[in-house]
C-alpha cells in the first residue's frame, strides 16, 4: 500500500485513536479521583468520630476515661476498638484480650513510636508557628476498616495517643448512580462517524476537513470531561451531606450520654470535622448545616487540580490526531514496515536510553512542578504539586541589585546574575581555549620543527591529568600568602593579590584553570585540521604574491572552519556546565558571586535541601541549552553545505 | 570423567549446606565508612559479636565516606541497605525529617544503657525528644602544640596571646597560633565560650546575637590587633605550617594527629579559658558518631542488640585501643591502657568543656552563609554585626523555604 492510500484512512484512524486515548486517560483519572473521594469520605467519617471521642475524654481522669470509652464503643457498632497509649503504657483498651492499664509488649513498639511521632508533629507545628506535620494518622487496615491515631489530651496537654479502629464498610458513603460504559462508547462512535465522513487532502497545509477533525475531537473530549467533573462535584456534595448526617447522629448520641454539651449554635466552629492537621474544615457548621461558600471553594480546589491534567491529556491526544491528519503516522508506518530489521537493531539502545536518560529526565521535570524539600518528600505527590511557582520564583525575581548609600550592591543570589556570570564564563573560556590552542597548533605545524613529538606530548599533558587534581593544584597556587603566583608577584616587587576576595580576581582563577585544561583539546583538533590542508594551496598563494596574513585569512581560517565550529559548539556546552572547576577552585567565592548555574543548582539541592527548586533550576538550564542547541544545528548545517 | 563429577557433587553439597545454614542464622549487615585501623577494629568487634551470639552473622561493609550519606538516603527509604549503620549526628535531623530512614529505638533502650555513656552523648542521638541512636565515638578540637617551642601550654587567653606574640614573626612566616578560624566549625569553640548559639531550645535561629558578635570580635583581635595568626587559613595550611615548625600551637581534632610529621614532638592540652568572656572555657563542638537501626531492617531487635554491643565497654575498649577512636562508653576511661594513652586522654579531658553540635537538618543551611560572613569580616569588608545580620537573613530564608505550611 502506498502512503497516499494510508492517508485516506488517516481521518478515521486519527480521530478514533486520539479519542480512545483521551477517553481512556480521562476515565482513569476520574476513576482514581472517585476512589480518592471515597477514601476521603470514609476518612472524614472516622476522623469525625475520633475527634468527638478525644474531646469527650479530654477533661477526665484515667478511670473515667476508660469507662467513657467502653460505653461509647458499645453504643456505636462502627467502632471496633479503642486504645489509649501513654508513653510505654497501655492506658485504656476496649479489646477483650487487653487488661489495661499495662506496659506495652515488645511487639507493640510501633505504638510507642507512633506516640512519639505525633507528639513531635504537634510540637513542631506549635514551635514553628506554621502547620506542616500531620497530627492525625489514618491507615486503611483492610477494605473499609480504618485505623485513626491522634493525640490524646489530658487537661489540654499532650498525654499520649488514642487509636481507634472503625468498620466503615457498611457506612453510608455518598454515592451517585453511574453508567461508565455507554457514554464513552457513544463518544467514540461519534468520533469514528466523523472520521468516515471527512475527506482529507494531503497536499494542503490547512483545509476545512483538518480543522473540522480537530473541532470534532475537542468538542467531544471537552463535553465528556465536563460531564465527569460535574459528576465528581455531585459526589462531593453527597459526601458533605452524609458527613453532616453522621455528625448529627454522633452528637445526639453523645448528648444522650451526657458527655458533651451539644453545640447547636451555627456560629461555633465544628471541631469534629477536621483535616489531618486537626484544622476544622469549616464545611459543616456546629448545627450540621453545610456552608455553601466553603463547599464551592472545596469543589473549585478539586477542579483546579484536575483541569491542568486534563489539558495535558487533551494536548497529547491532539498531537496524536495531528500526526495522523498530516500523514506523519502513515509515513512512519510505511518506514517502519520497510526497515523493520533496522528498528530491531536499535531497540536495545532505545530501551537503554529510555530507562537511563528519559526516565530520570522526566522525573526531574515533574519534580520541578512540586514543592518537594527534604521535609516533605514523604508526602503523596498530589499534595506537593504546585504548578509553575518554582519557575515564577526563578525567572520572575528581578531583584538583581540594590542602590545603597555606598553605591550599587549586586544580589549575587539572583538567577540573572548567575546567568550573566555563566555566559561570561563560557564566552571567555572558549575564547581563551581556541586562541591558545590555535597559536600552539600553528607553532607545532611549522615544517622541520625539532622535537615536535615531545612538545606535543607535553602540551597534551594538562588534558590527560584528571581535572580534579589540576583544579586543586591551581587553587593552592592562588593562595594569597603561600601560593606560588603571589610569591612570583612579590619577587617582582608587586603587591600580593587576595585572589578569592574580588569578584573579578576570583573569576580569573577559574578562567586560568579552565583555560589550562581546555587548550590541549582545541590544539589537537586544530592541529589535525591544519595537517589536512594541502600544501600546494599555500604554494600557489605564495606564487601569486599573497602575504602571510592573506594566507592565514583566506586559506587557513576558511579551511579550519568545518572542524573548528563543531569543536567550539561542543566546548560551549562543556564549559557552560563545567562544575568541577568552579566548585573546586573558587567555590563561587566571594559570597557566591562567581557561582555558575550548575554549581548553584547543586547548592540549592544539597545544602538547602530544596529539591524541587533545584530541579526547576536545572530545567531552566536545560531550556537554555536547548535553545542554544537549535542555534547550533543551524550553524552546523551551514558548515556542512560548505 | 569421574573426578570432575565428584568435585561438582561435593561443591553442590557444600553450597546447599551453606544456603541451609545461612537461612537458619540471623544475618545482620553493618555499614560504616572506616578505613585502616578503624576498619580492622570494627571488623574485630563484629567477629566477637558473632562468637558471643551463636547463630548470628554480621557482615560489615565499608562505604567510601563521600558517598556514604547519599547511599543511605537513596537506599534505606526504599527498603534496601543495611540493618545497622554508623554516621555522625549532623545528618540525623535530615534523615528523621524525611522519614523512613532511622528507626526510633527509645522503646528498646533501658536506663542502664542510657547511663553508661559520657555526658552529652545521648543528646546528640536524641531528636525532638525521641532517641534514634546509640553513640559510639566523639571528636572535638583541642589545643595541640609543638613541644620544642612551647614548654607550658597556656591556660587562659591572656597567656595564649602573650606566648603566641613571643613566637610570632610575620616577616619570616612564623606564627604563634593557627587554626581554621574562618571556618564556622572551628570558630564555634569561641562562640560557645561567649554563650552564642545557632538555635535556641525551640529550634529558632538565634545566630545574630551579641554573644556571637563578641566571639567574632575576639577572633579578630587575635588576627588583627595581636597579629598572632596567619591569613587565609585552611586545613592544609595549618598542617603544613605545624609540620615545618612555623606555628607553635594549633586548635585541631584527632584526625590531625595522623598528619603530624614524626619529626615534630607534639603535646596536647585543653583549650584555654577566655578572659574576655568572663573566664569561660572555649567549648568546641562535638561530632558524635552513632549506630542507627535502619528503618527498613527486617530484624530490628537483633539490629538494636548489635548496636548496643558496639556501644558496650567490651567493644569500646577494642575500638579505642585498636581503632584509636574516642569511644563514648564512660567505663573505658577507667582502664589503664586508655588512661595511659596521651592522645585519648587529652581529648577525654577536653570533653568536660565541649558540647554536641546541633543535629537539626537546618544546620546544613548554616555553614556556607556563616563562613561567607566570617570571610567578609576577616577581610575587612563588613563589620561583625552587619555580616551576621546578612548571614542570618540568608539562613532564615532557606529555613523558611523548608518550613512551608500545608
Amino acid at each position: 500500500m502506498s502512503i497516499s492510500e494510508h492517508l485516506k484512512r488517516s481521518a478515521i484512524l486519527g480521530l478514533g485513536i486520539s479519542m480512545l486515548l483521551a477517553l481512556v486517560l480521562s476515565a482513569l483519572l476520574f476513576r482514581a479521583e472517585e476512589r480518592d473521594l471515597g477514601l476521603q469520605e470514609r476518612q472524614r467519617l472516622a476522623v469525625l468520630q475520633a475527634n468527638a471521642l478525644v474531646l469527650a475524654v479530654a477533661d477526665t481522669d484515667a478511670e473515667a476515661t476508660r469507662k467513657r470509652v467502653q460505653e461509647i464503643q458499645k453504643l456505636d457498632p462502627q467502632i471496633e476498638s479503642v486504645i489509649i497509649v501513654a508513653g510505654a503504657q497501655l492506658l485504656a483498651s476496649t479489646r477483650p484480650e487487653d487488661a489495661a492499664p499495662r506496659q506495652l509488649r515488645r511487639e507493640e513498639k510501633p505504638l510507642f513510636d507512633l506516640s512519639n511521632l505525633i507528639r513531635t508533629a504537634r510540637e513542631t507545628n506549635r514551635g514553628e508557628e506554621i502547620v506542616r506535620k500531620k497530627t492525625i494518622q489514618v491507615e486503611e487496615a483492610a477494605q473499609g476498616h480504618l485505623v485513626v491515631t491522634m493525640p490524646y489530651l489530658a487537661a489540654g496537654e499532650f498525654a499520649g495517643i488514642m487509636q481507634m479502629q472503625f468498620n466503615l464498610a457498611a457506612a453510608d458513603v455518598g454515592t451517585v448512580a453511574d453508567d461508565t460504559v455507554s457514554l464513552p462508547l457513544l463518544m467514540l462512535l461519534l468520533a469514528l462517524l466523523a472520521g468516515v465522513m471527512l475527506r482529507l487532502d494531503a497536499g494542503r497545509r490547512i483545509d476545512f476537513a483538518k480543522l473540522l477533525a480537530l473541532a470534532v475531537f475537542l468538542v467531544i473530549a471537552v463535553f465528556y470531561q465536563q460531564q465527569r467533573i460535574g459528576r465528581l462535584e455531585q459526589i462531593e456534595k453527597q459526601d458533605n451531606k452524609s458527613v453532616a448526617a453522621s455528625y448529627l447522629a454522633t452528637a445526639e448520641q453523645f448528648d444522650r450520654l451526657g458527655y458533651l454539651p451539644l453545640l447547636r449554635d451555627p456560629a461555633v466552629v465544628n471541631l469534629w470535622d477536621t483535616d489531618h492537621y486537626q484544622r476544622p474544615r469549616g464545611l459543616i457548621g456546629a448545627d450540621g448545616s453545610i456552608s455553601v461558600e466553603a463547599q464551592t471553594r472545596q469543589l473549585g480546589k478539586r477542579a483546579d487540580f484536575i483541569r491542568p491534567i486534563l489539558w495535558v491529556i487533551d494536548l497529547l491526544a491532539v498531537a496524536v490526531l495531528l500526526m495522523f491528519v498530516y500523514g506523519y503516522a502513515a509515513r512512519a508506518y510505511a518506514a517502519f514496515k520497510a526497515h523493520i530489521d533496522a528498528y530491531i537493531y536499535v531497540a536495545p539502545a532505545m530501551i537503554g536510553m529510555l530507562v537511563l536518560v528519559f526516565f530520570p529526565f522526566m522525573y526531574g521535570i515533574t519534580l520541578s512542578f512540586t514543592d518537594t524539600t527534604l521535609f516533605n518528600e514523604s508526602l503523596p505527590f498530589s499534595d506537593r504539586l504546585i504548578g509553575w511557582d518554582n519557575f515564577k520564583a526563578i525567572l520572575g525575581d528581578f531583584n538583581i541589585y540594590q542602590s545603597t548609600a555606598d553605591g550599587i550592591s549586586w544580589n549575587y543570589q539572583n538567577f540573572y546574575w548567575t546567568l550573566m556570570v555563566t555566559v561570561i564564563w563560557t564566552v571567555t573560556n572558549v575564547t581563551v581555549g581556541v586562541t591558545v590552542g590555535f597559536m600552539l597548533a600553528m607553532a607545532l605545524n611549522t615544517d622541520g620543527l625539532k622535537g615536535k613529538a615531545i612538545y606535543r606530548v607535553l602540551l597534551i599533558l594538562p588534558w590527560a591529568i584528571p581535572n580534579y587534581i589540576t583544579a586543586l593544584v591551581w587553587r593552592g597556587m592562588f593562595h594569597p600568602q603561600f601560593g606560588v603566583i603571589n610569591q612570583v608577584l612579590q619577587m617582582f616587587g608587586m603587591e600580593p593579590v587576595a585572589w578569592f576576595d574580588g569578584v573579578v580576581s576570583s573569576f580569573i582563577t577559574g578562567l586560568a584553570t579552565n583555560g589550562w585544561l581546555s587548550f590541549p583539546f582545541m590544539m589537537v583538533v586544530i592541529l589535525g585540521a591544519l595537517q589536512s590542508i594541502p600544501k600546494d594551496m599555500y604554494e600557489a598563494a605564495e606564487v601569486e604574491g599573497a602575504s602571510r596574513w592573506q594566507r592565514l585569512r583566506y586559506i587557513t581560517l576558511p579551511l579550519l572552519k568545518p572542524t573548528l565550529i563543531p569543536a567550539i559548539v561542543l566546548s560551549v556546552v562543556w564549559t557552560f556546565n563545567m562544575f568541577n572547576i568552579i566548585f573546586l577552585v573558587s567555590g563561587g567565592e566571594p559570597a557566591g558571586a562567581n557561582e555558575i548555574l550548575v554549581t548553584k543548582a547543586y547548592k540549592i539541592a544539597f545544602e538547602q535541601y530544596q529539591y524541587a527548586y533545584a530541579a526547576a533550576y536545572s530545567t531552566v538550564i536545560f531550556m537554555i541549552l536547548l535553545v542554544y542547541g537549535f542555534f547550533q544545528t543551524r550553524i552546523t548545517k551551514a558548515t556542512e553545505s560548505f | 570423567m569421574k573426578q570432575p563429577l565428584r568435585i561438582i557433587l561435593a561443591l553442590g553439597t557444600f553450597l546447599l549446606l551453606g544456603i541451609f545454614t545461612t537461612a537458619q542464622a540471623t544475618e545482620l549487615v553493618l555499614w560504616h565508612a572506616y578505613r585502616g585501623a578503624e576498619k580492622n577494629a570494627i571488623e574485630k568487634v563484629a567477629k566477637l559479636y558473632e562468637t558471643k551470639m551463636a547463630g548470628t552473622r554480621v557482615t560489615t561493609l565499608a562505604i567510601p565516606y563521600d558517598a556514604y550519606a547519599d547511599k543511605i538516603t537513596a537506599s534505606v527509604p526504599r527498603g534496601k541497605g543495611p540493618d545497622v549503620f554508623i554516621y555522625a549526628q549532623d545528618r540525623l535531623g535530615g534523615w528523621i525529617e524525611s522519614g523512613k530512614t532511622v528507626e526510633p529505638i527509645g522503646f528498646f533502650m533501658d536506663e542502664a544503657t542510657q547511663k553508661q555513656f559520657l555526658p552529652g552523648m545521648m543528646d546528640a542521638m536524641t531528636y525532638k525528644g525521641t532517641v534514634y541512636g546509640l553513640p559510639l565515638n566523639y571528636k572535638s578540637i583541642t589545643l595541640i602544640y609543638n613541644k620544642a617551642l612551647v614548654k607550658n601550654p597556656p591556660k587562659t587567653s591572656a597567656e595564649l596571646v602573650k606566648l603566641a606574640k613571643s613566637l610570632t614573626n610575620a616577616d619570616s612566616g612564623r606564627y604563634g597560633l593557627a587554626y581554621w578560624y574562618t571556618n564556622f566549625y572551628f570558630h564555634a569553640a569561641l562562640m560557645n565560650a561567649f554563650g552564642g548559639r545557632v538555635f535556641d531550645k525551640d529550634g529558632k535561629l538565634v545566630l545574630n546575637s551579641k554573644e556571637t558578635v563578641a566571639s567574632i570580635k575576639q577572633m579578630m583581635k587575635w588576627y588583627k590587633q595581636d597579629g598572632i595568626m596567619p591569613t587565609e587559613p585552611s586545613e592544609t595550611l595549618v598542617s603544613s605550617m605545624f609540620n615545618e615548625g612555623k606555628v607553635a600551637m594549633v586548635f585541631n581534632g584527632p584526625w590531625f594527629i595522623g598528619e603530624i610529621s614524626p619529626s615534630v614532638d607534639f603535646g596536647l592540652a585543653v583549650l584555654p579559658v577566655i578572659d574576655e568572656a568572663g573566664k569561660k572555657p572555649m567549648r568546641p563542638w562535638l561530632t558524635i558518631e552513632g549506630a542507627y537501626v535502619s528503618a527498613s531492617s527486617k530484624q530490628k531487635e537483633a539490629a538494636y542488640d548489635f548496636a548496643k554491643f558496639l556501644a558496650s565497654e567490651e567493644a569500646g575498649l577494642i575500638l579505642a585501643l585498636e581503632g584509636r577512636q574516642l569511644h563514648t562508653n564512660a567505663a573505658i576511661y577507667k582502664d589503664k591502657r586508655v588512661t595511659g594513652d596521651v592522645v585519648l586522654n587529652a581529648f577525654h579531658d577536653q570533653l568536660s568543656s565541649a558540647e554536641p553540635m546541633p543535629n537539626r537538618a537546618e544546620m546544613t543551611m548554616v555553614w556556607s552563609p556563616v563562613t561567607t560572613a566570617m570571610n567578609k569580616v576577616v577581610k575587612g569588608n563588613a563589620t561583625p554585626e552587619a555580616a551576621l545580620k546578612e548571614a542570618t537573613r540568608t539562613v532564615q530564608d532557606s529555613i523558611n523555604a523548608l518550613h512551608k505550611g500545608r
